[in-house]
């Protein structure tokens, strides 16, 4: 019976040695398997990415090179994403053109669960999408792990805008004129003007900004020297400058405008946008 | 009686402190002194009236333990501690279960979330996941030994026939709660597991409406979800441990009932002389087996602890998803058999078979009767026995993934390389060691030992997969098969559908921070058309996944030496 208690009690503490020493070793373990969770998150979100994301927002996330599923080149329809002002600094340019005031990480777990516009889709099974939450954070890691010191250290390319319409149109990265389907899509949906302006056909009234109905000939008339199309395109930039005279809810307030001032920044991304908008507004 | 403040002023604070520490501890054990432990730890002779009977009739533990043993059973045969070790198991699975829980809730949203959590969070969280999960494994193999043993020494018998049929029953709940928890981590592994069984419960042979309203009730709804998870979770942690504690004191009563079978030489044919135990043949409880069985405690809890530190981890894949079927979905080894019996016989038959077994196991001492325990009176029933042992084994390994269904040779190589679930040949090299390049099978990278060994299983993998009709001497000569629509097969020593003369590489490159993407590229050339198909297999590999620690622990063959 002693050699017993002796096995037992030596048993025991040898145990509770290795208890002991198992803690030890505890905070670089888990910080192993800390990164681990992060990393294995990252793999299920690249391939997540190439299977669902990398049409439209190109294979290595640069919106340059896209292939529809039998392996063609086609057009990147969506903006990039490998990109120094999505994913640089706390609070990164596009957070800021959005007026984001969360986390990077949840600026983009929303656009991909919630989409944006009629091109991105909805993604999260929340709102209908094919994702579930646990794969929306997956591509949302993954979207974030693009973010290196190479990629931040490139100057950011703002979009300049000139000074008049019509040079506007002439520039280099414009195809004029624009087209006017896409330029209702923009108008309706992506920027989401006529939530405020109305449609210009009238069909929707306008609810907190000037109507917009007839603004090619209306333009014309606001501001001494400026035809519509000058007139249109400085407002969108700059709301501020020129405050209409009349709002559905009587005289329109400001300066400064109730309107968004981030037009500008936003369109900077694709300025194609706003000739596309003007063709649009304008009729042409 | 006096109080402590009279009995200080009357013998002085030693003493009294001396008499009501003796007072307390003669309480709490029901009946025992300090000196009368002292004494049994000793080895002495007790006092009369012996003090060591009084917490077997006055204390709630030990009342339900008896005050002595048959000499003849305390030694390892002919129990083997088995039955011991089983309750051992029991206990240590409801304690480290407990701690789990903690960490857990039962919802798809955040089961998957949670094992991570207890993994990278909890400190020892992987300690304690660990020892749950190998004790849940040694449970079943110890239960099942058990229950061999009790067989063989012919304990079975009458009058113990009932101990049988509730062992029966704590076998059956064992492995259910064994599987019942295999489900919970949420990831691919348990997911599919779970599936396969569930929906093979399904073709029982009874009314289609039956086996459709079982599965329904089994799956929470048409595929395992958030209801199926929460019921497996409730089974797992209420019901089953609920009829397993009861069984589990019915099952015990029986056995101090009716004493602990003596080994079958020690009595005359058709005697039971468990509970007439002279007074020389004793062996207490209180000190001797009381001792014995902490020892074994220590050692049991030792083992279990070292072995869930060093031998073995439990393994975490990726999240559960119900529209990916895994390659090649592995049942735990302890249900291995009934996947290999699948191979052998129609799936009804399968399953209408294996309740005709459990209910004829749990009968079988009512029917045979024979009256001898001794192993030489009982060569038909052992050597059944043996058989039926043998025959387990046997559709175990059938149905274990060394004995499964071929899918294409390329994808057999990929798998076995860069499995899209643990780690496997290529994902244990370290990140670092991942070059980006293109290398061929079995290419030789100096300076880098992990890259050859990888390029080098990466030879062999494709070896086995791959037959040659133009003599390269890389691949083994093709068999050609001529086929019934005039095509061809081709193969090889290991495998019937073999690549004719492949072209292979591994090409790395690095797409992110820290992240690679390995590719394995096949260009195949079919010898009839001239045709040539094309394959890739893409896998993302980050810095900071540590497959190596896989790698090291669940025995594959990565690259990581
Ligand atoms: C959770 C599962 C089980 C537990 C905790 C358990 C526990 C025990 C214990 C503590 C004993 C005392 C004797 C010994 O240590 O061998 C015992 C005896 C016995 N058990 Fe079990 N047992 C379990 C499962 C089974 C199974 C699966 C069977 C067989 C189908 C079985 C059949 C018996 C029989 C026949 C005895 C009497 C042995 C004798 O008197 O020699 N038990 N069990």
């Amino acid at each position: 019976m002693q050699i017993k208690i002796v096995i037992g009690t030596i048993a025991f503490m040898i145990a509770m040695m290795v208890l002991g020493y198992s803690a030890l070793r505890e905070p670089s373990r888990m910080e192993r398997f800390t990164d681990a969770e992060l990393g294995r998150s990252i793999e299920a979100g690249a391939e997540i990415f190439a299977n669902n994301c990398a049409t439209c927002h190109g294979v290595d996330g640069t919106a340059q090179e896209c292939f529809d599923t039998t392996g063609n080149q086609i057009a990147c329809q969506g903006l990039p994403l490998n990109y120094n002002g999505l994913l640089c600094g706390d609070v990164s340019q596009r957070m800021s053109d959005m007026g984001w005031t969360g986390t990077k990480h949840d600026y983009i777990l929303t656009t991909v669960s919630a989409g944006r516009g009629s091109i991105m889709p909805t993604w999260s099974d929340a709102f209908g999408g094919p994702l579930r939450p646990d794969q929306i954070r997956n591509v949302t890691n993954f979207v974030l792990n693009y973010e290196s010191e190479a990629l931040c250290s490139q100057p950011l390319v703002t979009y300049e805008w000139p000074e008049s319409a019509t040079d506007f149109l002439a520039g280099p990265d414009i195809t004029a004129p624009g087209d006017p389907a896409r330029g209702q899509e923009l108008f309706t949906v992506t920027y989401g003007c006529s939530a405020c302006h109305g449609t210009i056909d009238g069909s929707t009234p306008a609810a907190i900004g000037p109507s917009l109905v007839d603004i090619e000939t209306v333009g014309a008339t606001m501001v001494e020297g400026m035809d519509a199309q000058q007139y249109v395109y400085h407002s969108i930039l700059y709301p501020s400058d020129f405050i209409a005279p009349e709002c559905p809810t009587g005289p329109c307030a400001g300066p400064p405008s109730v309107m968004p001032a981030n037009f500008g920044a936003r369109m900077g991304e694709n300025p194609q946008d706003m000739a596309d908008i003007l063709a649009y507004l304008l009729g042409q | 009686m006096a109080t402590f403040v009279e009995q200080v002023r009357e013998m002085g604070i030693k003493k009294a402190v001396v008499t009501k520490s003796d007072e307390i501890v003669e309480r709490l054990t029901a009946g025992m002194n300090i000196n009368d432990i002292r004494a049994a730890l000793r080895g002495d002779e007790p006092r009369r009236p012996n003090p060591r009977l009084r917490p077997h009739a006055d204390g709630f533990w030990l009342h339900i333990r008896p005050s002595f043993y048959h000499t003849g059973v305390t030694n390892i045969y002919p129990t083997f501690r088995l039955g011991w070790l089983s309750t051992f198991m029991l206990v240590w699975e409801t304690i480290t279960g407990l701690i789990l829980m903690v960490f857990y809730t039962p919802s798809p949203l955040v089961a998957y979330g949670n094992m991570w959590n207890i993994l990278g969070n909890v400190p020892l969280g992987q300690l304690f996941r660990n020892m749950h999960r190998l004790g849940a494994e040694v449970m079943v193999l110890v239960v099942a030994m058990h229950m061999l043993r009790t067989f063989i020494t012919g304990s079975y018998k009458k009058p113990r026939q009932f101990t049988w049929a509730t062992g029966m029953l704590l076998l059956l709940f064992t492995i259910f709660l064994s599987f019942s928890g295999y489900l919970l981590p949420w990831d691919q592994l348990a997911y599919w597991a779970l599936t396969v069984f569930i929906s093979g419960g399904a073709a029982a042979p009874a009314p289609a409406f039956v086996n459709d309203t079982v599965l329904l009730v089994l799956q929470g709804g048409p595929a395992l979800g958030a209801d199926g998870l929460l019921r497996w979770y409730l089974l797992h942690v209420l019901l089953l441990p609920l009829l397993a504690g009861i069984f589990f004191f019915v099952h015990y009563y029986k056995v101090v009932l009716y004493g602990i079978s003596l080994p079958p030489g020690r009595e005359q044919v058709g005697e039971d002389t468990a509970k007439r135990v002279p007074k020389d043949e004793r062996t207490y409880f209180n000190p001797d087996i009381l001792t014995s069985e902490l020892m074994w405690t220590a050692l049991a809890t030792l083992f279990l602890v070292a072995g869930a530190l060093w031998l073995w981890d439990a393994p975490l894949e990726t999240h559960a998803d119900p529209v990916v079927t895994p390659l090649h979905v592995v049942a735990p080894w302890y249900l291995s058999w009934s996947q290999g019996w699948l191979k052998l016989a129609d799936k009804t038959l399968v399953v209408g078979f294996i309740p005709l077994l459990l209910v004829s196991f749990i009968i079988m001492p009512y029917i045979e009767v024979g009256k001898s325990r001794r192993y030489a009176d009982r060569r038909v029933g052992l050597t059944v026995a043996f058989l039926f042992i043998a025959f387990m084994l046997v559709s175990n390994w059938m149905g274990s993934p060394e004995f499964r269904v071929q899918s294409s040779p390329d994808r057999e190589v990929s798998i076995q390389l860069l499995p899209e679930e643990g780690p496997g040949g290529l994902k244990g090299i370290p990140y670092e060691h991942m070059t980006p390049g293109t290398y061929s099978p079995g290419q030789v990278i100096d300076g880098n030992p992990f890259l050859t060994r990888g390029l080098e299983l990466f030879q062999q993998a494709m070896y086995q997969q791959s037959c040659t009709l133009t003599g390269n001497p890389q691949w083994a000569p093709c068999n050609v098969e001529e086929l019934e629509n005039g095509g061809h097969r081709y193969s090889n020593f290991f495998t019937t559908d073999a690549m004719p003369d492949p072209i292979a590489h591994l090409e790395i490159v690095e797409i992110q921070p820290n992240l690679k993407e390995m590719t394995l590229h096949y260009e195949v050339t079919n010898p009839d058309t001239g045709e040539v198909t094309e394959t890739v297999w893409i896998r993302p590999r980050h810095a900071f996944s540590n497959y190596e620690e896989e790698c090291r622990f669940l025995n594959k063959s990565c690259a990581t030496d």
